[in-house]
C-alpha cells in the first residue's frame, strides 16, 4: 500500500509543468554553481601562484636577508568555492617579519569590492535560498490541496490507513525532489576534477556530507510544509504562512541573532587593542633608549678600537635588548589577543545558538564547517602563520646572526660585493587543513539538529494528519 | 468608471487576509532593519570616535617625529543605516606614514568575522528581496485569476474599454500596495529623527531619492506581475513563471554577471602588485644605502690626514650641508617609490574599473542590479567608496609628510646640537612629548548629492524603462486577451 501511495505521489509531482520548470531551473543553478566554483578556484589558484612567485622573484639579487619582504598567502581551498563561508572576508596575505605580531590583510572583498556588491553564487546559497523555496512550492498544498480538489475524501473512501497515507506523501514528496536533483549534483561533482580542482579523498567525503546536509535541509522544509498544510484549511493560507516562515528562517533569524549577540557581548575593538600595544611598545622603546644611552656612556667608543669590533659588540647588545623587548611585547599582545578571542568566542556561541533556531542557519553552519570555511578558518590560518613565523625567525637568525628588527649600518671599507641570497632557501609556508575527521566532527551537531528538525516536523505532520478533517 | 474600477481593485487588495499578513511582515521588517541599522551606526560612530581619541592620545605621547604613528579613519555615514553596501567589507583605516603607502585595511567583517557569517540586513535588501516577492504575490493572478473566477467576463460585459480596465488594475494595485508601505517608511524616517541620527539636509535628500528609487523598483515588479498574468491562462502557471523570474532576476543575474566579468577580464591580484612595489622599494633603498656609504667613505678619506681639531672644524662647517644632502636624497627615493606605486596603483585601478564596468553592464539586465547600484550610489557605499577615501587619504598623507619632514629637520638640528660629536646617533626621540597641535588632521571626503545621483541616472532610466516595458507589454497582451 505504501508503495502504491509513494508511486502516486511521485507520478503526481514529476508529471507536472511545475516540476519540469523548477527542476530545469535548479539543475541549471546547481551546475552553474559547480562550474563557477571550479572556475573561481582556478582564478584564485593562479592568483595565489602568481603572488607567491612574485614574492620570491622580488628577492632575487638581494644580498642581505634583512632586506627581504616576505609574504605568505592563504591558498584557495577546493571546497571553499562551493561554500564560500567567511573565506572572502578574512585577510589572506600575511607579511612575515621575524618580530612583532602578524596581521592577515587583504581580504578578497576588501581587495576586490566588486565581488562584495552582489556576493558570490555558491552551492550553499542555492540550497539555502532557492531549493528551500522550491521545496515549499511543492509541498505547501500536500494535504489541504487534495482536500480542496476533493481527492483526499476519495482516497480515504478506500481502505487506506491515515498513517500509511501521510508516510507515503512525505516519502513520495521527498523522493520526487531529491532523486532528480542528484543528476545535476553528480554531474557537478564530475565537473570538479575535469576543471582541474584537486579533490583528495577526504574532500570527497566532506563534499558527500555537504550534499547530505543539503538534503536534510531540504527535508526540513518539505516536512514543515506538509505539517503546515495539514494544520490549515486552505492551500492559499498555508502558502502564505510558509512564505512568512521562509522569510524569517532564511533572512531574518540568522542576521538578527548575530546582531543581538553583538550587542549583548562587548568585544574590545581592534583599535583599542592596537592602541594599548603601541603604547606599551613605545614605553619599552623609551626604556631601551635610556639603556642604549647608558651603554654608550659606559663604553665610550675609543678612537683606536677597530670600528667593526665596536659595532659588533653594540649589535649583540642591541639584539639582547630587542629580544627582551620582543618577549615583553609578545606577552602583552598575547594576553590582549587572548582576552579578545575569548570574548569573541562567547559572542559567537551566543549568536550561533540563537541563529540555530532557524534551519537555514543550521545548514549554513554545517556546510561551512564541512567546507572548512567556518569562523574557525581565521584562527587556524593565523596559528599556521604564527608557527611559520618561528620557523622564519630561526631561519633568519641562522642566516644573519641576528633576528633583525633593527638595522645597523656597519660602515668602513666594504670589502667585496656580498653574494646574493637564494630565495629558494626560505622555508616554504604550507597551510595544512585539519583532518577530515575533525571537520566531520564539528558538523555533527548541526547535522544532528537538522535531523531533529526533520523528525519534529515529520511527527507534527503525522499527528496533525491523524486528526485531520478530510471533508 | 475608472474610479470604480480602481476602488474595486483597492478593496480587493486591502481587504484580503493575504494583505494583512504581508503588510505586517513588511512593516516589521522595514522598521526592524532601520532600527538595527541605527544601532549599528551608533556603534560604528562610537568605535570611530574612540579610535580617533586613542589616535590623538598616541600621537600626543610620541617623543620623536621619527617614530610618530598616524592613522586616518573612515567616518561612518548615516546613510549606511539604509544601504550598508560594501561599507563593512572595505577597510576602516589606513596607516599614514612617510614610509608606507595608503591602504585601507581592517574591515569590519575581517575584524569581527561573526558579522560576516550571515551578513547585514538593511532597507535596500528588504526592498530588493522581500518587497519584490510580495509585489509578485499580489499581482500574479491579477488578470488570469479574474478569468478563473469568472469575474473578468462579468466586468467586461459592461461598457468598459479594455485599456481603461487594465489601467485601473495597475493603478489600483499600485496604490493598494505602495501607499500602505509608505506608513512603515515614514515611521522609519520618524525613528531616525527621534533617535537623533545626525542626518543633514544632504542625507535627507539622498534618503528621499532612495525611497523614490525603491518605489520605482517596486513598480516594476507590479507591472511584471500584471504582464505575466495577462500572458497566461492559469494563475498557477503565472505564479510559477513569476517565481522563476524572481529567482533569476533577484538572485542569479547580478551574481552571475559579476562572476562572468571577473572571469572575462582578469585583474592581477593585490598580493602580486604589492610584491612588485616591494621589489622596487627594496632596490631603491639598497641603492640609496650604497650611495650613502660611498659618501661616508669619501668624507672619511677627506678627513684622513687631519688632526682632531681640524676634523671637528671640518665637520662643523659641513654638517648642515651633509644633512641637507642626506634629506634631499632620501626624499628623492621616497618620491620615486611613491611615483612607482602610484603608477602601479593607477594601472590596477584602471583594470578594475574596466572589469567593474563590464560586470555592471551585464548585471543591469536585471532591474535588481540597477536598484542595488542606485541604492549604493545614494548611500555612498558603492565601490567608489574605497577609491574616494584612498584618494583623500593619499592627499592627506602628502600634507602630513611635508609637515613631519619639516619637523624632523628641526628635531635633527636640535639633536645635533645637544648630542654633539658623540658619533652615534640614536633616532627615536627624546624624553619630551611632541607638540602636535599643528599636526594636520584628516578630513573625510565629502559625497555630494550630485556625486550620488550622477552615476545612478542610467539606473533610474533603466528602472523606468523596464517598468514601462512591462506595463506596455501587459497592456498589449490584455488587449488581445481571451477573457472566456
Amino acid at each position: 500500500m505504501l508503495r502504491l501511495l509513494i508511486e502516486k505521489e511521485l507520478r503526481e509531482t514529476i508529471g507536472t509543468t511545475k516540476f519540469a520548470v523548477t527542476f530545469a531551473v535548479c539543475a541549471l543553478l546547481i551546475l552553474l554553481a559547480f562550474y563557477v566554483g571550479a572556475r573561481n578556484y582556478q582564478v584564485s589558484q593562479s592568483e595565489y601562484e602568481a603572488a607567491k612567485a612574485e614574492n620570491l622573484k622580488q628577492m632575487e639579487g638581494l644580498t642581505d636577508w634583512n632586506q627581504v619582504d616576505h609574504r605568505i598567502f592563504l591558498p584557495p581551498q577546493p571546497l571553499a568555492t562551493l561554500v564560500s563561508g567567511i573565506s572572502n572576508d578574512i585577510g589572506r596575505t600575511v607579511e612575515v617579519r621575524t618580530r612583532g605580531e602578524l596581521r592577515p590583510q587583504d581580504s578578497r572583498f576588501n581587495a576586490d569590492p566588486i565581488y562584495a556588491v552582489f556576493r558570490f553564487l555558491d552551492l550553499e546559497f542555492i540550497f539555502s535560498i532557492v531549493l528551500s523555496l522550491f521545496a515549499i512550492l511543492f509541498a505547501y498544498d500536500a494535504v489541504n490541496g487534495e482536500k480542496e480538489r476533493g481527492t483526499l475524501r476519495l482516497a480515504f473512501a478506500n481502505a487506506v490507513p491515515r498513517d500509511t497515507y501521510i508516510m507515503g506523501k512525505l516519502i513520495g514528496a521527498f523522493l520526487a525532489l531529491s532523486v532528480p536533483l542528484l543528476i545535476p549534483i553528480l554531474l557537478g561533482c564530475l565537473l570538479l576534477p575535469l576543471l582541474g580542482v584537486p579533490m583528495a579523498g577526504g574532500d570527497w567525503v566532506r563534499l558527500g556530507m555537504l550534499i547530505l546536509s543539503g538534503y536534510l535541509y531540504l527535508g526540513v522544509f518539505l516536512t514543515l510544509s506538509v505539517f503546515v498544510s495539514a494544520l490549515t484549511e486552505h492551500s492559499s493560507s498555508s502558502f502564505l504562512l510558509m512564505l512568512v516562515i521562509w522569510i524569517f528562517a532564511v533572512l531574518i533569524i540568522p542576521r538578527t541573532a548575530v546582531l543581538v549577540a553583538g550587542r549583548a557581548v562587548d568585544v574590545p575593538s581592534i583599535d583599542q587593542i592596537s592602541y594599548e600595544k603601541n603604547r606599551y611598545n613605545a614605553q619599552l622603546w623609551a626604556e631601551d633608549r635610556e639603556k642604549m644611552n647608558t651603554y654608550w656612556r659606559e663604553n665610550p667608543p675609543s678612537q683606536d678600537a677597530p670600528r667593526e669590533e665596536v659595532m659588533l659588540k653594540f649589535r649583540s647588545f642591541m639584539t639582547e635588548l630587542s629580544d627582551a623587548r620582543e618577549a615583553n611585547a609578545r606577552e602583552l599582545a598575547g594576553r590582549l589577543n587572548e582576552d579578545r578571542l575569548n570574548r569573541e568566542q562567547v559572542q559567537q556561541r551566543i549568536a550561533l545558538s540563537i541563529a540555530r533556531l532557524s534551519p537555514a542557519s543550521v545548514f549554513s553552519l554545517a556546510s561551512s564547517d564541512l567546507a572548512g570555511t567556518s569562523l574557525d578558518l581565521k584562527q587556524r590560518y593565523l596559528e599556521a602563520a604564527n608557527a611559520y613565523q618561528q620557523m622564519y625567525e630561526a631561519f633568519i637568525r641562522e642566516k644573519t646572526g641576528s633576528s633583525g628588527g633593527f638595522m645597523i649600518m656597519i660602515g668602513g671599507q666594504s670589502e667585496k660585493e656580498p653574494d646574493p641570497i637564494d630565495p629558494m632557501e626560505l622555508p616554504a609556508f604550507e597551510y595544512k587543513q585539519p583532518e577530515t575527521a575533525s571537520f566531520v566532527e564539528k558538523s555533527m551537531l548541526d547535522l544532528g539538529l537538522l535531523l531533529v528538525f526533520n523528525l519534529v516536523f515529520f511527527a507534527g505532520a503525522f499527528i496533525t494528519f491523524l486528526r485531520y478533517d478530510v471533508r | 468608471m475608472f474610479k470604480i474600477l480602481v476602488e474595486k481593485e483597492l478593496k480587493a487588495i486591502l481587504l484580503s487576509p493575504k494583505f494583512v499578513a504581508t503588510f505586517g511582515v513588511c512593516a516589521l521588517l522595514i522598521l526592524l532593519s532601520v532600527f538595527v541599522g541605527i544601532q549599528e551606526y551608533n556603534a560604528a560612530q562610537e568605535q570611530y570616535e574612540t579610535a580617533q581619541q586613542l589616535l590623538n592620545q598616541e600621537v600626543s605621547e610620541a617623543t620623536s617625529w621619527w617614530g610618530i604613528n598616524n592613522k586616518a579613519y573612515r567616518a561612518p555615514d548615516p546613510m549606511q543605516i539604509f544601504v550598508s553596501g560594501i561599507n563593512n567589507d572595505v577597510g576602516r583605516l589606513s596607516n599614514i606614514s612617510t614610509w608606507t603607502e595608503v591602504k585601507l585595511e581592517e574591515s569590519t567583517y575581517a575584524n569581527d568575522t561573526l558579522f560576516a557569517v550571515f551578513r547585514f540586513i538593511d532597507f535596500a535588501f528588504i526592498v530588493q528581496v522581500v518587497l519584490s516577492l510580495f509585489a509578485i504575490l499580489f499581482t500574479y493572478d491579477a488578470i488570469n485569476g479574474e478569468r478563473e473566477s469568472g469575474t473578468l467576463k462579468l466586468a467586461l460585459s459592461n461598457a468598459v474599454p479594455r485599456g481603461k480596465f487594465m489601467l485601473a488594475k495597475f493603478t489600483g494595485a499600485w496604490l493598494g500596495l505602495t501607499i500602505p508601505l509608505l506608513i512603515p517608511i515614514l515611521l522609519a524616517a520618524l525613528i531616525v529623527m527621534l533617535l537623533r541620527v545626525p542626518m543633514d539636509a544632504l542625507a535627507w535628500a539622498k534618503l528621499g531619492t532612495l525611497f523614490g528609487a525603491s518605489v520605482l523598483y517596486f513598480t516594476f515588479f507590479i507591472a511584471l506581475g500584471l504582464l505575466v498574468s495577462a500572458l497566461t491562462k492559469r494563475s498557477s502557471v503565472s505564479f510559477l513563471i513569476l517565481l522563476v523570474a524572481w529567482v533569476v532576476l533577484v538572485l542569479i543575474v547580478p551574481r552571475a554577471a559579476t562572476m562572468a566579468a571577473g572571469q572575462l577580464l582578469q585583474v592581477p591580484g593585490v598580493a602580486e602588485i604589492e610584491s612588485q612595489k616591494d621589489r622596487f622599494s627594496t632596490d631603491r633603498w639598497d641603492a640609496y644605502r650604497k650611495e650613502r656609504t660611498q659618501m661616508w667613505e669619501t668624507r672619511t678619506a677627506q678627513m684622513a690626514g687631519m688632526t682632531e681639531t681640524e676634523r671637528d672644524n671640518f665637520r662643523g662647517q659641513n654638517e648642515a650641508r651633509w644633512q641637507q644632502e642626506e634629506t634631499d636624497s632620501r626624499q628623492v627615493v621616497q618620491e620615486d617609490i611613491a611615483e612607482q606605486a602610484r603608477k602601479l596603483n593607477e594601472d590596477l585601478r584602471n583594470q578594475k574599473a574596466e572589469q567593474e564596468r563590464l560586470a555592471f553592464l551585464l548585471s543591469r539586465f536585471s532591474p535588481t542590479s540597477s536598484y542595488q547600484l542606485t541604492a549604493m550610489n545614494l548611500g555612498g557605499t558603492n565601490t567608489a567608496l574605497k577609491t574616494r577615501y584612498e584618494d583623500a587619504m593619499r592627499s592627506y598623507r602628502t600634507t602630513f609628510a611635508q609637515f613631519v619632514e619639516s619637523k624632523r629637520q628641526e628635531e635633527m638640528e636640535k639633536n645635533r646640537r645637544s648630542q654633539g660629536q658623540r658619533g652615534v646617533m640614536i633616532m627615536g626621540g627624546g624624553d619630551e612629548t611632541l607638540d602636535v597641535s599643528e599636526l594636520p588632521r584628516f578630513q573625510a571626503p565629502s559625497h555630494t548629492y550630485a556625486e550620488a545621483v550622477a552615476p545612478s541616472v542610467v539606473d533610474f532610466g533603466l528602472l523606468s524603462l523596464f517598468s514601462l516595458l512591462a506595463f506596455g507589454g501587459a497592456f498589449m497582451a490584455f488587449l488581445r486577451y481571451d477573457v472566456r
